[in-house]
């Protein structure tokens, strides 16, 4: 209620001159509010452009470009990848064969591929790759991918041997690509041996933009199958044989290790198992941007810890945060 | 018209004397004004003891209000011990949010002590009238000139330096006012430096600098219509807050309304009041100053309101109510950039209020109805509709996966009491049932570090509404001399939200030790008591003392944090001629129902005794008045229940103002 007001202004002063300072006062008051009004209808800082912010440092490519063409033949061989590059870690390879005598895309081959990359010695060595490329019936595409565990230089050049049969006939191309570097971090990649003497890679297949949010991360993990016979006729995919590596288990803890940040970690965190494309998922929160570091511990499809060593979860600010000897850092 | 006003301004508060008589310290509106025999009744020691007081100061003398200091700036008020968002604070009933995720901004930090007239608390349910609340509501009332049959022109100058802080200030307001036309207007300008302890030790980012202006006017459409637009603007600077490990660089506010007014000869309705207004908070902390901080952190909020109310009021013979509508939309968006100690590196970004919307729509009614002249019913009742949305509700699914990002919660509210006056004696008990929704911060906040407990706030948009169920009565005996006047309220706040302990999860600010949710405790309970008294000694000597006395418990028994413990004031005000003398004694026993569970430790007792002297005198038939006075004489050193990591208050402090009026 509104009880009990003493209206200040209700007793009356005598009041003679001062007038016109008043009216003076009054004038220069109303002039300083009328500009006040407009200065302060714009903020002294901008806002952040949360879109923009998320891009500073990384790049997301949506689109599928042709990263080279090969003509064997009458054959034209388009090979197509995000961004119409090849780049350190994970790519998906999308290939397509067109027969420009027919001008048919050729649908029922048996495609081989197969990425070399051969040192100033001459020894070559691959990658971990999807070898016998499936064929898509949606896009009309034949789809594989290839991790490249190195970017190319002046010493060592990567190829591509690919094979495809057409009307019961083989046909085999060698096309010399790039790697480049990947310079978003949310896609590295790692490899290492592991304590059952096998060598492994694990490389980040998404989320391509993080978020400050709760991701979903995808991975290819992949092993290298030592050969067990001589090398054939080079190059015999016996000697660069890898395979994805099955019903393993990665599991996660991501945390910044930046120092200020005492070793900050998130949580609602989800473990990375294999799911029917072969890849494998997880949960990864990122409460804020800045470092990261995916801390991972191996484990084989018997629980047997293979990889990686646990991490403090003490919180120490000042100090950067201790990596397991097997993690990834990215970067968003 | 002026006449038709007085005569409207009669009947409505008509109904309202009894209730004045019987109801003196519920519904106070302590008016802002000089030391003047007639408020001292409803003003108690400080601002009987300085005529130039910060609206925080302002504030402590009402008896529901307590206050929890982060330095020597922006008290946040406690009504009823409880935090700023269990009430509704409001300027002329415009809702107005601060931009700052650690509470650096209450709404009372926007205005000055030289625009506002007066200021409006009600405790509990019967603060329902500018929305939802569970403790009740503080409404800042603007200093509004009335239309007057002959131009007349009023003013008044003051300045003052404080010596302990080196406080300088100046504050100025002036009025226009004729039949058709008034316009208000004030400035304000302060500037302080770090204050001393009762050790003399300088307490180091205590300083504040603070400008604000206002600008009112009206303009008398027709003979019972009016048109008003209103605007503060108020820019603080370089203001430190020795409690926390940040300070301010700038603060700047714009309160604007524009309000349409329309009385009314006959009928049912007598007034209808409608306002639209619009005000923009920015706010930017700044850590550049303290070294000792391991991250630099940039920490811009931004909270912007546009709102409508609409009140009208109906009287019919005893009968009178109240109506209004409240409608306001609200962003608030606050960021938090931390530096990497290598700057070269990417900085690190999140939201803290990942920009929040509160639109709130309601109706309040409020009725009084006079059964005889010794009683009088007040009932009234308010429902709400209150939704939010997050933009960037991603940051809320961390820790609430999948939460919707709208929530949409329905706010009822409602209360009666009866006032009963027999003799010189007066009687009242009231009850009160209302809900409110999760604040900003409650809901939606994101690591928001609180310095007090050391831990890392995670708002919960689920949260259920908080649920109040209150009961409250009074007694008091008043004659010429003498009068006692005890009340007492209690609460029983069902999904009480208060911070716990989450295991999940990490600190992300390098201070903190932990994270914790806001979570609804099943209850929790609150109780205040208070006893004011007073007695003309002589017919120029009086006293007046208060008690207080709070006690909270959670739902096992455990202590609420912020109560305050068993608190005393008691003052002597002697006239002589034109001089006045004023002395105070203001102490909180030791605080015995602390919280360490909330971050508190036990607080020890403390005095602090105050004495002031004014003379008024006339310069060319202009009044003025100086005063000289002297807070914490006895240069004790202390620190009371609710400052912010035990920062010591100010040491002995001596004040000296002057004002012209004219």
């Amino acid at each position: 209620m509104s009880n009990n007001i003493l209206d200040i202004n209700s007793r009356n002063y005598n009041f003679k001159s001062f007038k016109l300072n008043t009216l003076l006062v009054m004038k220069k008051i109303s002039f300083f509010m009328t500009a006040m009004l407009f200065a302060v209808t714009a903020c002294t800082l901008d806002k952040t452009d949360y879109e923009d912010e998320i891009n500073t440092v990384v790049t997301e490519y949506i689109d599928y470009e042709e990263v080279v063409s090969i003509t064997k033949d009458q054959y034209l061989i388009n090979i197509v990848a995000l961004n119409g590059t090849f780049y350190k870690g994970y790519n998906e390879i999308r290939l397509n064969i067109t027969n420009t005598d027919t001008n048919e895309n050729v649908n029922t081959s048996d495609v081989t591929f197969l990425p070399l990359i051969t040192n100033y010695s001459g020894n070559s060595t691959s990658c971990p790759h999807q070898y016998n490329l499936d064929y898509n019936t949606v896009n009309d595409y034949y789809l594989g991918y290839a991790v490249f565990t190195e970017e190319s230089n002046d010493s060592e050049n990567w190829e591509l041997y690919i094979t495809f049969t057409d009307n019961e006939e083989t046909h085999s191309v060698t096309q010399a690509i790039t790697v480049e570097e990947q310079t978003n971090m949310n896609l590295n990649m790692t490899s290492f041996t592991a304590d059952d003497g096998e060598q492994y890679f694990i490389a980040l297949v998404a989320p391509q933009k993080p978020a400050i949010a709760e991701n979903e991360l995808v991975a290819g993990i992949y092993k290298y199958n030592q050969p067990t016979n001589e090398a054939g006729t080079f190059p015999d995919p016996t000697q660069f044989s890898y395979t994805e590596v099955t019903d393993y288990t990665l599991l996660l803890d991501p945390r910044m290790p930046e120092p200020s940040m005492g070793n900050h970690s998130s949580l609602n965190n989800e473990d990375l198992t294999q799911q029917d494309d072969g890849l494998y998922y997880g949960v990864v929160n990122y409460t804020m941007t800045g470092n990261w570091t995916l801390n991972f511990i191996f484990q084989n499809q018997y629980g047997e810890i293979i990889k990686g060593t646990e991490v403090s979860t003490e919180f120490t600010p000042g100090i950067e945060g201790a990596r397991s000897e097997l993690h990834i850092d990215i970067l968003f | 018209m002026k006449r038709l006003l007085i005569i409207f301004t009669l009947l409505i508060s008509n109904i309202f004397v009894n209730a004045q008589d019987t109801n003196k310290k519920k519904d106070s509106i302590i008016a802002l004004d000089e030391v003047k025999l007639i408020t001292v009744i409803k003003k108690k020691i400080e601002t009987e003891m300085k005529m130039a007081v910060s609206v925080d100061e302002f504030l402590a003398s009402s008896d529901n209000i307590s206050f929890i200091k982060r330095g020597a700036y922006a008290w946040e008020p406690l009504l009823n011990n409880m935090s700023s968002e269990r009430s509704t604070i409001t300027i002329d009933g415009m809702h107005v949010f601060g931009a700052c995720t650690d509470k650096m901004d209450p709404i009372t930090s926007y205005v000055e002590s030289n625009n506002l007239a007066a200021i409006d608390i009600k405790s509990g349910q019967e603060g329902n009238m500018h929305g939802a609340t569970v403790a009740g509501s503080i409404d800042l009332k603007r200093r509004s000139t009335p239309f007057s049959l002959t131009k007349k022109w009023k003013g008044a100058y003051q300045t003052g330096f404080e010596i302990n802080n080196k406080q300088f200030f100046n504050l100025a307001n002036a009025s226009y006012s004729s039949n058709k036309f008034v316009a208000d207007g004030s400035l304000a300008y302060r500037k302080a430096e770090n204050y001393s302890d009762g050790n003399n030790d300088e307490v180091n980012h205590s300083q504040f600098t603070k400008f604000n202006a206002s600008l009112g006017l009206a303009y008398k459409t027709s003979e019972l219509a009016s048109v008003k637009v209103e605007a503060i603007y108020d820019q603080a600077n370089d203001v430190g807050y020795p409690a926390l490990p940040m300070d301010l660089w700038l603060s700047r506010a714009l309160i604007t309304s524009a309000t349409y007014k329309q009385l009314f000869e006959n009928g049912l309705f007598k007034a209808l009041d409608t306002k639209i207004y619009f005000n923009a908070i920015e706010h930017y902390m700044d850590d550049t100053t303290r070294p000792e901080n391991l991250v630099h952190m940039d920490m811009p909020g931004w909270s912007t309101t546009y709102g409508l109310l609409s009140k009208a009021n109906i009287k019919k013979n005893r009968f009178s109510s109240e109506i209004q509508l409240n409608a306001y939309n609200n962003l608030s968006t606050a960021e938090m950039r931390m530096y990497p100690q290598d700057r070269s590196e990417r900085t690190m970004f999140a939201y803290s209020w990942p920009g929040v919307t509160t639109t709130f729509a309601g109706l309040s009614i409020n009725n009084a109805w006079e059964i005889s002249d010794k009683s009088l019913l007040n009932f009234g009742g308010s429902l709400g509709v209150n939704y939010n949305h997050s933009k960037y509700v991603e940051f809320n699914w961390i820790f609430h996966p999948g939460t919707p990002q709208e929530k949409t919660r329905i706010l009822p509210s409602l209360h009666a009491g009866y006032q009963l006056n027999i003799d010189n004696f007066n009687f009242s008990v009231g009850g009160g049932y209302g809900h409110r929704a999760p604040s900003v911060s409650e809901g939606y906040g994101y690591y928001i570090y609180n310095s007090f407990d050391r831990y890392d706030y995670i708002g919960n948009p689920d949260l259920d509404n908080e649920i109040s169920y209150e009961g409250n009565a009074s007694a008091g005996y008043a004659n010429d001399k003498f009068s006692l006047q005890a009340n007492v309220n209690y609460f029983y706040i069902k999904n009480y939200i208060i911070g716990r302990i989450l295991s999940l999860g990490s600190p992300m600010n390098y201070q903190s030790i932990g994270v914790k949710g806001y979570t609804s405790l099943d209850y929790s309970t609150l109780f205040n008591f208070s006893l004011n008294g007073s007695y003309s000694i002589l017919d120029n000597l009086h006293w007046k003392g208060t008690l207080t006395y709070a006690r909270g418990k959670d739902e096992n028994e455990n202590n609420l944090p912020f109560i305050r413990p068993l608190s005393y004031q008691t003052s002597l005000h002697y006239q002589y001629n034109k001089l006045s003398f004023q002395t105070s004694i203001n102490g909180d026993l030791e605080q015995i129902h602390y919280s360490p569970e909330y971050g508190e430790d036990q607080t020890p007792s403390y005095t602090i005794w105050n004495l002031s002297a004014d003379y008024t005198f006339k310069i060319k038939d202009y009044k003025t008045v100086v005063q000289v006075g002297a807070e914490n004489v006895l240069n004790e050193y202390y620190s009371t229940y609710a400052d912010w990591g035990n920062i010591p208050r100010m040491g002995r402090n001596i004040f000296t103002s002057l004002k012209f009026n004219f």
